[in-house]
């Protein structure tokens, strides 16, 4: 095989491996928290790229705007958190359905407010060629991006205050309690901060996908297997599992259709819990 | 709750044929209804209506797996959507020869089934739980959503039929039968409605049928403690799987009915929308009453309709509200609420709930001194072969930790033995290696000849192993009689003998007057000895007590020991205990485990003058003991 193609191929791998990194780490953050199964979070991204769009619209130059953007969201989902989560700790098919009636109603109101036909965002970067193959640049930002992404939420789970009494909160949220740590105060960051990177993914993904108000139900499936497939541990776990999925779903639709390979993506999922319950970082268990 | 228990049951209540008749009475009054009202609107709004009576059969297969088995599938919209799908298939491919569509009817049937068993077999056989559940049935639908999304043009086709790809499947047959030898008939519209009433209606009574037979109330004993039901030699994936796939068919049968109604199908039926819809109309409704698929149904129509606005496009908002607000201010749903609203108006009215309450409270107060008044009619009723239970080389590492570390013990086919060890020794997790919760990294368990190692916690009960946990296991919500009959069923397998045998263990174990109330509101040391009593029930060959007397008085220790020390004239019993009082009452050979391996075997006399044993428990130097 060609160097030129053999480039090609990996650099396509990446690009998918990269989205699914990006649009899962957000949820993993918040999935890892006390009983929260965040529904909205597909929502949330679709609010990161309307953010974003509106940015650019109103002159914003375009890094900017999907700064902007990822800060706006982080900032909404502090409000739901205030408003709505917060009464449902603990409870997890009920956060699921009130977060679920939450994207409900968020992909109406964009609806509404924008329309439901696609909206483009240029790409704001040109082309490479490796050999005969021509690559987005922008293909290559996003592979930074979630790279800093992953980094940043390793650096703010493990290196901070605020993610030593977050990880304290998983283990045991009366323990880290009985300690002096404000729970509530932590989740509400934890949620903002899940939010944040979900709308920061929005944002990154505008420029490729369509800017639709359902938008978030083609990612919201994928995030979340591989948020189950990665099991427990914040980064390690969706890193991995993107990287699973991301060869299994690129492999897939390079040989067959994107469909197809969304497809494969969730029977793997399916077939890697039925023999993993807990997932790649699960523990090492039987049953 | 409360309505929980109503639905259940109590096991020892009315003969089930007499509820059987109630039910179809009630079915048979609300199908004369619909057949009046039918006839009295225009043709056209009883077709419409029809729509709304497929609705509620789709919101039964949910009523049924989530509200009686707590399996929160978001995937019944979806296996609607693949029912309909078939239907639509299979009528267009072979209407015109057979001059009928019931076949296509059975089709979907049978193809949402087999969907439901195949999706059931990886999750519940992967263990996958709760929300996990649901988050894979919604990503299944959405990846159906996308598939079919994207079959349109003609190389997609089954037959004659095509998938029709975003424009979704046209030109689907309306209902029709055919008598041997007779014309093929396509049902009016009327005729239309009152099938899909009948068929909803059946299957309410059906659900309800299911509910009060045993099969059903394991379904609902395995929603409350999934551990314990597994615990009692309940095989809870099959029991799962097998709902599952129940309402798997429920929802076919709706989604061939929704396909013959308005002889369409389309994608979007797999997408977000119409799975939110399903879970909204049983939550609103209330999930574990089958009246409350049909009402919710109608309710969120009607709210729907009037606030959604004449065009329907703020449709989601107005679900979306009615979702979180149903979620914060009224999580049981309507028609339970109303329930409790009626007893409470009862009970206003007769004074009889103050009177409960001090029945309840001077119950408590004699129940621990009629504690085992019947000690001797246990023992007619249990014979059981000797049986010895054996761990050989076993080890069971956690990450670095090893909790077991290669420990052999055989325990004498009677008789009690006790495991004593200071925390973290690894006396629960022996005995969850013994009892299936665990299985060994290294290593046997052997029952007599049979090797246990890899069997499943309910394989080893019904082979006559009973546990006893550290943290009291038992269902809460269900009522003490209710947690016998649960575990005397395991066992025998027959709603009447399991009747008697509870009622003799409620007398034995001294809960006869406590027997209706829930057993989370019973005191500790009775909540303790319902467990012990449930673990009784299977007349097992080995029992397991993890520290049986933790929180108990004084007094009730004592009467745990003669419990133990009978037990043991009967049974292996192996016993783990801090309370060196209560073992050294039992006088019982003792195995002293020390960081997960056996550290010395003796009587109690003979351990009590060992320093090295003081010394571990005491946290003296481990090194300084063994230098001795």
């Amino acid at each position: 095989m060609a160097f030129d193609r053999l480039f090609n191929l990996g650099f396509d791998l990446a690009t998918t491996i990269s989205i699914l990194a990006l649009v899962s780490i957000g949820l993993a953050i918040t999935f890892g928290m006390r009983g929260i199964i965040n529904l909205a979070h597909g929502e949330f991204i679709m609010l990161g790229a309307f953010a974003t769009l509106s940015g650019v619209r109103n002159g914003l130059n375009i890094w900017i705007a999907m700064l902007v953007a990822a800060v706006a969201v982080g900032v909404f989902g502090i409000i739901v958190e205030r408003l709505l989560i917060r009464w449902l700790y603990a409870r997890l098919a009920d956060t699921m359905l009130a977060t679920w009636g939450l994207s409900l109603i968020m992909v109406q109101v964009i609806e509404n407010l924008y329309g439901s036909v696609t909206e483009g965002i240029a790409v704001p970067v040109g082309n490479f060629n490796v050999g005969s193959y021509s690559m987005s640049t922008y293909n290559v930002v996003l592979m930074g991006a979630a790279a800093v992404c992953v980094l940043v939420t390793y650096a703010v789970m493990h290196h901070t205050r605020y993610g030593l009494h977050a990880r304290a909160s998983v283990q045991s949220h009366t323990m880290a309690e009985s300690l002096g740590v404000n729970t509530s105060r932590v989740n509400m960051w934890t949620f903002g901060f899940g939010a944040t990177l979900a709308g920061a993914a929005g944002a990154l993904l505008a420029p490729l996908v369509g800017v639709i108000p359902t938008m978030g139900q083609t990612f919201v499936a994928r995030s979340f297997m591989t948020v189950i497939v990665g099991g427990p541990a914040f980064v390690a776990g969706p890193v991995s599992a993107s990287g699973l999925l991301g060869f299994i779903e690129n492999l897939s639709t390079n040989r067959f259709t994107p469909v197809i390979g969304q497809a494969m993506l969730l029977i793997a999922a399916i077939v890697i819990l039925r023999f993993m319950p807990q997932g790649l970082t699960g523990r090492r268990s039987l049953r | 709750m409360n309505t929980l228990l109503a639905r259940l049951g109590a096991p020892g209540g009315g003969p089930a044929h007499g509820r059987l008749r109630t039910d179809l009475a009630g079915a048979a009054a609300a199908f004369v209804v619909a057949a009046v009202l039918a006839n009295l609107v225009q043709e056209f709004t009883a077709f419409e209506w029809s729509l709304w009576a497929t609705q509620a059969i789709l919101a039964l297969s949910l009523t049924l797996v989530w509200g009686q088995g707590g399996i929160f599938s978001l995937g019944q919209a979806a296996i609607y959507g693949i029912g309909g799908y078939t239907y639509g298939f299979w009528a267009i491919n072979f209407a015109d020869n057979t001059g009928e569509t019931i076949t296509a009817v059975v089709a979907a049937v049978v193809v949402g089934s087999i969907v439901a068993a195949l999706l059931g077999y990886f999750m519940f056989y992967g263990n996958v739980t709760d929300v996990y559940v649901a988050i894979i049935t919604l990503a299944t639908s959405l990846v159906l959503f996308a598939f079919v999304n994207s079959t349109s043009g003609t190389a997609y086709r089954i037959g004659d039929a095509p998938f029709g790809g975003y424009n979704g499947m046209t030109r689907i047959p309306r209902l029709t039968w055919r008598l041997p030898g007779a014309e093929s008939h396509v049902l009016t519209r009327t005729q239309f409605f009152l099938v899909c009433v009948a068929a909803g209606l059946l299957i309410a009574v059906i659900i309800r049928v299911i509910s009060r037979r045993p099969f059903g109330r394991i379904a609902v004993a395995l929603q409350h403690n999934e551990l314990r039901t597994e615990l009692l030699g309940y095989d809870v994936r099959w029991h799962k799987l097998a709902l599952f796939t129940i309402g798997g068919s429920i929802a076919g049968l709706a989604g061939a009915l929704f396909a013959a109604w308005g002889r369409f199908i389309s994608p979007p039926v797999f997408s977000l929308a119409p799975a939110a819809l399903v879970v909204i109309w049983v939550l609103v409704g209330g999930r574990t009453s089958v009246a409350g698929a049909f009402v919710g149904v109608l309710v969120v129509k009607g709210f729907s309709s009037w606030f959604g606005g004449a065009s329907g496009d703020n449709e989601p908002i107005v679900l979306g509200l009615l979702l979180i607000v149903i979620v914060l201010a009224l999580p049981g749903g309507i028609v339970p609420s109303l329930g409790r609203v009626r007893t409470w108006f009862r009970n206003r009215l007769s004074g009889s709930a103050r009177q409960h309450a001090h029945q309840d409270a001077a119950a408590e107060d004699d129940a621990v001194d009629r504690g085992f008044a019947a000690e001797s009619e246990l023992r007619d009723t249990i014979e059981q072969p000797a049986r010895r239970i054996a761990a050989r080389d076993v080890t069971r590492r956690f990450g670095g930790l090893a909790a077991v570390d290669d420990v052999t013990l055989e325990f004498p086919p009677r008789g009690v033995s006790c495991l004593i060890g200071p925390n973290g020794a690894g006396k629960s997790t022996l005995l969850a290696l013994l009892s299936g919760q665990l299985r060994a990294t290294s290593g046997s368990v052997t029952l007599d000849d049979h090797d246990l190692t890899k069997w499943h916690p309910y394989r080893r009960a019904r082979s006559g192993i009973g546990i006893k946990l550290q943290v009291a296991s038992i269902y809460k919500a269900l009522t003490a009689r209710e947690n016998l009959w649960l575990a005397c069923y395991a066992k025998t397998r027959s709603i009447e003998s399991a009747r008697n045998r509870s009622a003799e263990l409620l007398e034995w174990l001294g809960l006869s007057d406590d027997a209706e109330r829930p057993a989370g509101t019973l005191s500790h040391g009775q909540q303790q000895w319902l467990e012990i009593g449930m673990v009784v029930a299977g007349d097992p060959g080995i029992v397991l007590l993890d520290e049986p007397t933790a929180g108990m008085t004084r007094d009730e220790t004592e009467r745990t020991v003669s419990l133990v020390t009978e037990l043991g004239e009967q049974a292996s019993v192996i016993v783990v205990e801090h309370d060196m009082e209560f073992v050294r009452q039992l006088e019982a050979p003792i195995t002293v485990l020390h960081m997960g391996a056996v550290f010395a075997r003796g009587t109690f006399e003979e351990l009590s003058d060992d320093e090295r044993i003081i010394d571990i428990y005491l946290g003296g130097s481990h090194a300084d003991a063994a230098s001795d």
